[in-house]
């Protein structure tokens, strides 16, 4: 082997072995928060907090579980897991959450599921990342996390 | 009635002289081009415009309208690279005023509806008109050269793919569409000014024209590359420019055709909508069928440049690439591996863990090629012993850099992790901004000043204002992808007319960015005006079209 090709194996080896320990590490993160991937019908844990939400244009509806609507704001308990059930009336929406790593499509005719925890107290940021129409940009609110 | 019959005179008369007007042209054209084609018939020549290219002298030139008429491969070529660059000033344009709209959180200049409008034609306009239009420009133009084409036989098919491609991308800019170039149903199904723009069927109908003309060049593409090449040339000895171009054309045709179904089953929707929507709808089947075509593009739009890339370096560092057989090999895996990772544009659309660790898995993958490519560049650059820093090659360094950069940020959402905050945020944009203006953007230009003394007949661009040109490029393209990028860690979102008040400082950043990009194109158009009125001083000939190295003059 001329050393010309010898530098390009031990380059491309490293790289190999950065990335499959990228992707190991993605594997096993993705099984660790397999329940904050956004998966259609997907299981909702026993006594979790259920919120219904319906996203149309252009903003967010959220059930809460006993059923009352608030509009582009809602509020969960803090270390409590939280659902989402999340559906479109109209076109396709995306809901996220940046600071909670959270991130789900509203589409119509599916029926999103992602649970998380928060686990402090505090108002955080959420707003519609899939472009949807003339207002689009004004599908966001903040989601109030608030002590039991 | 004697009104009627004045008017009924005057219109046969102005009918009358514009009959005798076409005849007359339809007649000088005719007679001669018969002249041409029987002097072209003599010699032995199937195509008259490569007839009257090689024997007269008549070399198809930038700026001259006569390659409009002429089909022979160079003609074509320079007929891309007009086109492509007409289209790049208007998206430029549009993506300029966007920026300008977004200096205050609310918007300004524009009402949401149009800052849509603007956004939806940038990308669309800016893809399949300016990236792939270059790649198509430079291909015929250097093909030929590259392949020692004797016999140029594909000229009337390569006129029907341009036009088709041509005629789509001015009706997409006049349907005014605000459906993204995503065209995801619901949305572009609703002909509204809300949605996805009223007259959005044309959009669909012009994409539909531009993917005929793409499949048609792409064909012809690889026909001159297998077929029409000199018997001397093996397939080893291709350059690997040709190399590149044949994957890109192989790409193009594994990919586009689910998305020209998938476009023709939109339009039924208009009518009757019983695919995507309805009672029997599956929404997300038009974003699968989308992403199996949308993915592959984005790499149809820097393979050819690639393939440039490893062109142009040997010119001014006077040794051979690295390594021939891995640039080869890097451009072909790039080829494969890129269609497997489309799904990664739909990790949290609700298909489910599985679709997640297959894609996720499979864009980490696709990393090797591409740093393959990278790392023969930068030992190519490294193993000279003197890099001429010319413009064409500041172009290229810039392009590796912002490859790199891009590269990076693009992994990094195969994390899903991470893709859980950045998607659908100005982190993507950033992401292939980079990439666009680095790689895209940056080499066509390198290669547009490579090719300048010959499409010019001989004249020089002022090497001063090329460099101006480069640096206003480069540095506002890290500033506005720079911001980007960092305002969509913290989940700055894209495609918005307006933004919350907590993201401002990352706009104004970015429109900082975007105003020097847009002044840098000012001194490129300048260029090319002061340069076309000086007459013409060097002897035609072009390192870039010659199969090995020469010395060239800036």
């Amino acid at each position: 082997m001329n050393p010309k090709t010898q530098k390009e194996f031990i380059f491309i080896g490293v790289v190999l072995a950065i990335l499959v320990g990228s992707a190991v590490l993605n594997v096993l993160l993705v099984s660790d928060i397999s329940d904050s991937v956004a998966q259609n019908d997907g299981a909702v844990p026993a006594g979790a907090y259920v919120v219904h939400v319906v996203g149309h244009q252009w903003s967010w509806d959220f059930y809460s579980p006993n059923g009352s609507l608030t509009v582009n704001t809602f509020t969960v308990p803090v270390n409590t897991q939280v659902a989402l059930i999340v559906n479109s009336s109209d076109v396709i929406h995306d809901l996220a959450i940046p600071e909670l790593g959270i991130q789900v499509y509203a589409v119509p005719g599916m029926n999103n599921t992602v649970v998380f925890e928060a686990t402090h107290t505090g108002s955080f940021y959420f707003d519609c990342v899939e472009y949807c129409g003339e207002l689009h940009y004004e599908m966001r609110g903040t989601l109030q996390v608030v002590s039991q | 009635m004697d009104t009627y019959y004045a008017f009924m005179v005057d219109l046969s008369v102005v009918l009358a002289i514009v009959f005798v007007i076409i005849f007359l042209a339809v007649y000088y054209i005719y007679s001669r081009k018969s002249e041409i084609v029987n002097a072209a018939d003599k010699v032995g020549y199937e195509n008259p415009s490569q007839f009257m290219r090689d024997t007269l002298s008549n070399r198809p030139r930038f700026l001259s309208l006569s390659v409009f008429l002429n089909d022979d491969a160079k003609s074509i070529g320079i007929r891309y690279l007009m086109a492509s660059i007409f289209f790049f000033f208007i998206a430029g344009t549009f993506g300029l005023t966007m920026r300008l709209n977004l200096t205050v959180p609310n918007p300004t200049l524009l009402s949401a509806e149009e800052y849509n409008v603007l956004m939806s034609e940038h990308a669309t306009i800016m893809i399949y008109m300016w990236a792939l239009g270059a790649a198509f420009a430079f291909a015929y133009y250097l093909l030929p050269s590259h392949l020692r084409v004797t016999r140029d036989s594909r000229g009337l098919y390569s006129s029907v793919g341009f036009w088709l491609w041509f005629v789509g991308g001015l009706l997409v800019l006049y349907s005014r569409t605000s459906a993204r170039w995503y065209l995801y149903p619901p949305l572009s199904l609703q002909l509204t000014a809300s949605g996805g723009g009223v007259y959005n069927w044309i959009d669909v109908i012009g994409l539909e024209s531009v993917f005929f003309g793409i499949m048609i060049t792409s064909l012809n593409v690889i026909m001159i590359i297998w077929k029409d090449r000199n018997p001397e040339i093996k397939w080893s000895g291709l350059t690997l420019f040709t190399w590149a171009i044949l994957f890109t054309a192989i790409m193009i045709i594994a990919s586009a055709p689910p998305i020209m179904v998938g476009l023709a089953m939109l339009f039924y929707d208009f009518f009757n909508p019983i695919f995507f929507t309805g009672a029997s709808h599956e929404v997300l089947l038009f974003a699968i069928l989308f992403w199996f075509w949308g993915h592959p593009i984005v790499y149809v739009a820097v393979i050819p440049y690639f393939g440039l890339m490893y062109e142009i370096i040997p010119k001014f560092t006077g040794k051979p690439i690295y390594s021939y057989s891995s640039g080869v090999i890097g451009l072909a895996l790039l080829l494969v591996l890129s269609e497997f990772v489309w799904g990664h544009h739909l990790l949290n659309s609700g298909l489910g863990v599985g679709w997640v660790l297959f894609f996720s898995t499979a864009s980490f993958a696709v990393v090797i090629p591409s740093a393959i490519t990278v790392f023969n560049y930068v030992a190519s650059l490294w193993e000279a012993e003197k890099v001429r820093l010319t413009t064409p090659m500041l172009f290229v360094i810039n392009g590796v850099v912002d490859f790199i950069i891009g590269g990076i940020t693009g992994v990094m959402q195969s994390n899903q992790g991470i893709n859980q905050i950045v998607h659908g945020t100005y982190f993507v944009t950033g992401h292939f901004h980079f990439i666009f203006m680095g790689i895209t953007t940056g080499i066509s230009f390198a290669a547009f000043y490579m090719l300048f003394p010959t499409i010019s007949n001989g004249r020089t661009y002022n090497v001063l204002l090329a460099r101006i040109h480069f640096y206003l490029t480069a540095v506002g393209s890290l500033i506005m992808a720079g911001a980007w990028t960092l305002g969509g860690l913290i989940g700055m979102p894209r495609a918005v007319a307006g933004y919350a008040s907590q993201f401002q400082f990352y706009q104004d950043v970015s429109i900082l960015g975007g105003i020097i990009i847009g002044i840098g194109q000012l001194f490129f158009l300048y260029n090319i005006a002061i340069s076309w009125t000086k007459e013409p001083s060097l002897k035609v000939g072009n390192a870039l079209e010659e199969i090995n190295p020469l010395e060239v003059s800036e």
